[in-house]
């Protein structure tokens, strides 16, 4: 406690340099935790999206991951219903929901554009929450009437080329699980927009019935199997895999090409950065304690002859460095939570990242174990900083340093 | 020259019954100033005894510097043999130095070398942190020690808010606060005025004979050395 008091003091003898180093670990604990609460945001937004576009596990047949099908629905599932019966008799399970992906030709009568499509239950666009975003007209019906045609939601961007809106019959035109040619006419119910061009270009979904109907089967492709926690999803896995051996799981994270390459970039950028700061923190600290070494020198050659050990003297500019970390860290705490209140409040845009056509909201998470990790490592770092400069005060003759002017 | 340095030696050893609190025999100590070498000490033999006030009197450039770091553990000569309490000097290692230094050596500088950010206070109650006791007996023991250099009322203040003379006493208060066997004191009336210094000298002659502790002063001043029991003249690194 003595040495923790005298080394405050000392922290205080030259009040505008250690300011101006504590402003210096401020601004770049700040700009750590800023940066990385963005990225930690982006990383958990694009989670959430992967996993309520996919379900936060796949659920096939065993060959649907790894080998092409010969004609469409060869590696689909048969009886999904039971499958799905028993899934959902788990509570960690929301929900189970089938889906079946296919693809043909989409014509307004005057011009034939190539589609990807999936036949999904309506209750996917619950599950889907705000990610579902819908520019025209409305999601699917939850009971379509068996009298009406059949609904159909168009990407925005295939929309456009159409010239479709809400309301306008198309044809559906596939190859059904026999390779024979089926094409039905439906209504488009509304439009969406994924926020990928190329997707919106292509995507189209109908109710899986209307799927079933086009591809004259009564299999689906997967089963996307929606937990209550994204948490949950390995154990799922491996408890699914388990009890369920016959069929392929897949996790979204196995599905997620855009979030596991964001995250990479991410981890990247926001990594060197932080080492950039965290370096430029620790020279300021280092270079500080040099000058008091320095300018100390006398003293320290005093405190040695009184019968300070040579580690004492380290231990004492090594808690003026911890001193001066744990204030930098304390206010880039504060600094980094104002930082993101502010982003919050105002809700700043991203701009669209490429290949996407939305931006986003700047946001910064302020994650405890993201403040807790920079803290300790600013705190400790400036510690070692101070640690290694003193190392030479230390190993002074005393005689050497009791001369020093 | 040797014959002369052997005298002092036996003169101070036969002068008590006591074992001698410090020996030197044959010391030898040469620096380097840049290329050229200096022998700042050439063969010196001395013995100082418990309770001696011991003056060191010689010229700029004699060495006297040199001989009262050796004397307080704070320097190792290039040759002879150190005794200090009865341990060879020579085969401590640097910690165990410290803490010899720590136990029973004081220092008073001619600039006094207060920490500026300690109070007064807590400036003679450094070398007591270095050690084992509560902070009870430090309280207690900086009080008195603070008392008998007429400080008691300034505790609290820092050495910037005091005089010349008042911050020698600090540093006096700060040698003495342990109670070591011996305090190296080096010019420690070179900064004050006539008035002041002669109150420095008779309160660390008083505190001496107090508390029996050997003093070793280096000085100029008659003043001081007319106080001393024996006083040391070195020249040219030689003990005359």
């Amino acid at each position: 406690m003595k040495w923790l008091l005298f080394a405050a003091r000392n922290v205080l003898r030259n009040r505008r340099r250690s300011l101006v180093t504590v402003l210096i670990g401020t601004v770049g604990t700040a700009a750590i935790l800023v940066g990385g609460g963005f990225a930690l945001f982006t990383y958990q937004s694009l989670e959430e999206l992967s996993a309520r576009d996919s379900g936060h596990l796949i659920l096939a047949h065993h060959d649907y991951f790894d080998r092409e099908e010969d004609v469409p629905m060869q590696f689909g599932l048969e009886h999904f219903e039971r499958l799905r019966q028993e899934i959902e008799r788990d509570e960690r399970v929301r929900r189970a929901l089938p889906r079946l992906q296919m693809s043909g030709l989409i014509s307004n009568g005057e011009k034939s554009l190539v589609f990807i499509g999936t036949g999904i239950d309506p209750e996917e666009f619950d599950l889907k929450g705000p990610f579902l975003n819908v520019v025209a007209g409305s999601t699917l019906s939850r009971r379509p009437a068996a009298d009406q045609p059949a609904e159909v939601l168009l990407g925005r961007e295939l929309a456009k080329q159409l010239q479709a809106q809400p309301g306008t019959f198309i044809t559906l035109l596939t190859t059904t699980t026999e390779g024979s040619l089926n094409a039905l006419d439906v209504i488009v119910r509304g439009v969406i927009a994924l926020g990928v061009p190329e997707i919106d270009k292509r995507i189209v979904l109908v109710h899986l019935p209307t799927a079933q109907q086009l591809l004259a089967t009564d299999k689906v492709s997967t089963l996307s199997v929606y937990l209550r926690e994204t948490a949950m999803t390995s154990a799922m896995k491996a408890e699914l895999g388990a009890r369920l051996p016959d069929y392929a799981i897949h996790t979204w994270l196995d599905e997620a090409f855009f979030y596991v390459a964001v995250r990479e970039l991410y981890n990247r950028i926001f990594g060197l950065l932080g080492v950039i700061i965290v370096v430029i923190v620790v020279f300021a600290v280092a270079n500080t304690l040099a000058m008091a070494v320095v300018e100390r020198t006398r003293e320290i050659g005093t405190l040695r002859a009184l019968g300070t050990l040579p580690g004492q003297i380290k231990q004492s500019f090594a808690l003026e460095g911890l001193i001066i970390g744990i204030a930098s860290a304390v206010f880039g705490m504060l600094l980094a939570a104002a930082i993101s209140m502010f982003l919050l409040l105002t809700g700043f845009e991203m701009p669209p990242p490429p290949g996407r056509s939305n931006g986003y909201p700047l946001y910064v998470n302020v994650s405890a174990t993201l403040y807790a990790a920079t803290s300790l490592v600013v705190a400790l770092l400036s510690m070692l900083a101070a640690w290694w400069v003193s190392r030479r005060a230390a190993r002074q003759p005393i005689v050497e340093a009791l001369a020093h002017v | 020259m040797a014959t002369r340095e052997f005298e002092v030696l036996d003169e101070a050893e036969a002068s008590s019954s006591a074992s001698p609190l410090l020996v030197l025999r044959n010391v030898a100590k040469s620096y380097w100033t840049g290329k050229i070498p200096v022998r700042a000490l050439r063969s010196v033999s001395l013995a100082l005894q418990p309770g001696e006030f011991v003056a060191l009197a010689g010229p700029s450039g004699s060495g006297k510097s040199t001989l009262l770091n050796i004397c307080g553990l704070l320097d190792r000569p290039d040759s002879g043999e150190h005794y200090f309490m009865q341990q060879d000097v020579g085969r401590l290692n640097d910690r165990r130095l410290t803490v010899l230094r720590r136990e029973h050596i004081g220092f008073v500088f001619q600039g006094f070398n207060l920490v500026p950010v300690m109070s007064v206070h807590d400036n003679v109650e450094f070398p007591l942190w270095l050690g084992a006791g509560s902070a009870r007996e430090r309280r207690q023991r900086v009080h008195e020690t603070l008392r008998s250099v007429g400080l008691e009322e300034l505790a609290k203040r820092r050495p910037d808010e005091l005089s010349g003379g008042q911050r020698q006493r600090v540093a006096i208060a700060r040698a003495l606060v342990k109670r070591p066997q011996l305090v190296i004191a080096d010019e420690p009336t070179a900064n004050l005025d006539t008035a002041t210094a002669n109150q420095i000298i008779d309160l660390m002659h008083e505190l001496g004979q107090r508390q029996g502790t050997t003093f070793l002063i280096a000085t100029h001043d008659v003043r001081m050395t007319s106080r001393c029991e024996r006083v040391l003249r070195i020249e040219d690194g030689e003990l005359r």
